[in-house]
């Protein structure tokens, strides 16, 4: 098995007619993932390489079974396609987009949470299984199958940390991108637990950033309730420090989030901090992941 | 989005916030006039857009025209924090009492806005709630849920406030709790809330950010956008929909993604100094790439170029075809060299290569790096 992803995936595609919908339809399709069609408002009857396109995801689970949605719709529309994707019954979202409002983002999440829904981002490029499927927009090019698992909160970063350990004959179980954005849909510590219980992954890496308490959080489940051994690499040591205003986020998280801070609470935790996403080869080897 | 202390203000006011009277001005003169009409003592207090801006000198007491002027002229031209004042903010100075902090912030870790409210208002609150946790009181409101004054009063009967005092500060926290609502705030605070020698409260200090994944939908609600960025490169980039930082090396960055970015600074950063953050998101199209090069080219004495992108929903050729025709149209004399990988990779290699670009086809970062030193260590050779 793997973590979210697997052959029992059915993956419709909200947004499936435009411009990067369609495209990534394609290359969602040429990885082998399970796509059984798209849903674009009005667009209903139409096709899109071959695969039915629905009014709603009401008649897309109908018609197609399908039990998770990945989402290329309009920032400014994402949340009512959300709450109808939620209420369809699909378990699984994947929300790409990106500049999808925050407070939007604080009810999708209570919303998914109170109906058992799970869902990743928005601003994720997805999740990827090697050689099974993937949801979203990851570069198939990048990823070889294996047993390291992959959590970042950079898209990009995630390509290059997979690219770096599939040159170095290390392949992934699951690549899962958390989403970039300030309030995710799904926090750290939830995604590193889905890893701990995955029987095809035996190490993960972190992949996070400057700012926010993610990775703080994150080591306390990494010291207190993991086994499998995890490395951390965060970005933005030489990003010049915002101009911070307000004081509220300090008094309410009482931590910096700065990288030193970031580091201090993982190497505590039992993590092995990588200097720069190359030395995650180093680690992998000295684990004997390849 | 941060809004200036004045805009900031202004919108409080509108929401029933009691705020001192005041004027903004550009020039001592104009800070003269608005004193005149005021009356003394008052406060004069540069507009930037930083944190701290008490402790840095950009707040200053004036009890006459004479100290007015005075206190305008040194403020206007001069610099707090690194960040040139542009306009002063001239203000009635009440008679403190005592003053509260107030303040409406996302929990992200939490996925609620938190309530904070504390006692102890003023330039110290953050070393208050280290040292003394019992004089912060704070409350989670749940997504889209009316956040009641009672919910307010709560915290602050737990802090000791009574009588006419605790109706009053509660009718603030609910219309901040508002104002953090209708403008789609990351932050909303007053620090302080004064309460004045005659009983009354006003909103002395005033913040707020704005997401500004918001803002368009916000529409004229809010203060224009593009005011708020000063340094013209960065003005530029926000124009184009980039992402760009502006710093002091000399060495230009080009990135797909803010962690990806953050990455390649803190590479290069090891050997050489970047001259700046670029993160063009989601959207790379051949004109965004060549409006990209543009920007860079704004930037003084730059000696080289890292392009470090990927192909997921990025179509990196035809980026690479933007990058290539600003420099066949400009004739570039330094070093660029590119990553980029994922999807079409082989097709924008070509495209690369064919205008001079040094492509780098593994996947770390570092390689790249390594070949623009190299490139930049023979240059200085020459």
């Amino acid at each position: 098995m793997s973590v979210l992803l697997n052959q029992d995936t059915k993956v419709i595609v909200q947004g499936i007619t435009g411009r990067i919908g369609s495209v990534q339809t394609k290359w969602m399709l040429s990885y082998h993932t399970q796509v059984v069609g798209g849903v674009t408002p009005g667009k209903g009857g139409e096709s899109v390489e071959g695969l039915p396109v629905f009014d709603s995801v009401e008649e897309a689970v109908r018609e197609t079974g399908a039990n998770a949605s990945v989402f290329f719709v309009p920032a400014a529309f994402t949340m009512d396609a959300f709450f109808e994707t939620v209420d369809a019954g699909v378990g699984l979202i994947v929300v790409v987009p990106e500049h999808v409002p925050v407070h939007d983002v604080l009810r999708m999440r209570a919303y998914a949470r109170d109906r058992g829904t799970f869902a990743l981002g928005p601003t994720t490029p997805g999740i990827l299984v090697p050689g099974v499927g993937k949801m979203g927009i990851m570069p198939a090019a990048m990823f070889a199958p294996g047993r390291v698992g992959v959590i970042s909160r950079s898209g990009t970063l995630s390509y290059e940390f997979a690219g770096i350990l599939s040159e170095s004959s290390v392949g992934q179980s699951t690549v899962v991108g958390m989403g970039a954005d300030p309030v995710v849909l799904t926090n750290l510590p939830d995604l590193l637990m889905l890893f701990e219980e995955d029987p095809d992954t035996d190490a993960v890496i972190v992949v996070g950033e400057v700012g926010g308490e993610q990775e703080e959080r994150a080591a306390e489940v990494v010291k207190d309730r993991m086994r499998k051994p995890v490395s951390a690499y965060i970005a933005g040591k030489f990003s010049p420090p915002g101009k911070r205003m307000g004081h509220a986020g300090a008094i309410v998280r009482g931590s910096s989030g700065t990288v030193d801070a970031k580091h201090a609470a993982l190497e505590e935790a039992g993590a092995t901090i990588l200097e720069s996403p190359v030395d995650v080869a180093v680690w992998a080897a000295a684990h004997n992941l390849s | 989005m941060r809004l200036h202390e004045h805009e900031a203000a202004d919108l409080f006011e509108k929401a029933g916030i009691a705020v001192p009277k005041r004027g903004v001005a550009e020039t001592a003169e104009e800070a003269l006039r608005i004193g005149e009409e005021l009356g003394y003592p008052l406060l004069v207090k540069a507009q930037v857009l930083v944190g701290g801006r008490g402790l840095a000198g950009g707040i200053r007491t004036a009890e006459s025209s004479g100290e007015t002027a005075e206190a305008a002229e040194a403020l206007l031209g001069s610099e707090i924090k690194g960040l040139a004042v542009r306009k002063v903010l001239v203000s009635e100075k009440l008679d403190v009492s005592r003053e509260l902090y107030l303040g409406i912030t996302m929990d992200g870790f939490d996925g609620r806005p938190v309530v904070v409210i504390s006692t102890e208002g003023g330039v110290n609150i953050e070393e208050t709630a280290r040292e003394h946790p019992e004089k912060i009181a704070s409350v989670h409101v749940d997504p889209g849920a009316t956040f009641y004054p009672y919910q307010a009063r709560g915290l602050l009967r737990k802090l000791g406030v009574s009588g006419k005092l605790l109706a009053a500060c509660a009718d603030v926290v609910v219309k901040l709790y508002r104002v953090f609502a209708r403008y789609e705030a990351l932050i909303a605070e007053v620090n302080p809330l004064v309460v004045t020698e005659q009983g009354g409260v006003a909103a002395v200090d005033a913040v707020l950010e704005i997401d500004n994944s918001a803002a368009s939908r916000l529409g004229k609600a809010v203060p224009e956008r593009l005011s708020r960025y000063e340094n013209p490169i960065e003005r530029k980039g926000r124009e184009i929909g980039v992402t760009y930082v502006d710093l002091d090396g000399d060495v230009g960055l080009i990135s797909s993604g803010a962690g990806l970015g953050m990455a390649s600074m803190d590479i290069i950063g090891r050997r050489m100094r970047p001259a700046n953050f670029l993160e063009t998101g989601g959207g790379i199209t051949e004109k965004l790439l060549y409006q990209c090069m543009e920007l860079l080219a704004m930037k003084r004495g730059l000696r080289g170029i890292l392009i470090n992108i990927y192909g997921g929903i990025n179509p990196i050729h035809e980026g690479a075809r933007g990058v290539v025709r600003y420099m066949e149209e400009h004739g570039l004399d330094i070093p660029v060299v590119a990553k980029a990988l994922g999807n079409l990779q082989e097709e924008t290699w070509e495209i690369f290569r064919s205008g001079g670009v040094h492509v780098v086809t593994e996947a770390a970062t570092e390689k790249a790096v390594d070949r623009l030193f190299e490139l930049l260590s023979n240059d200085a050779r020459c």
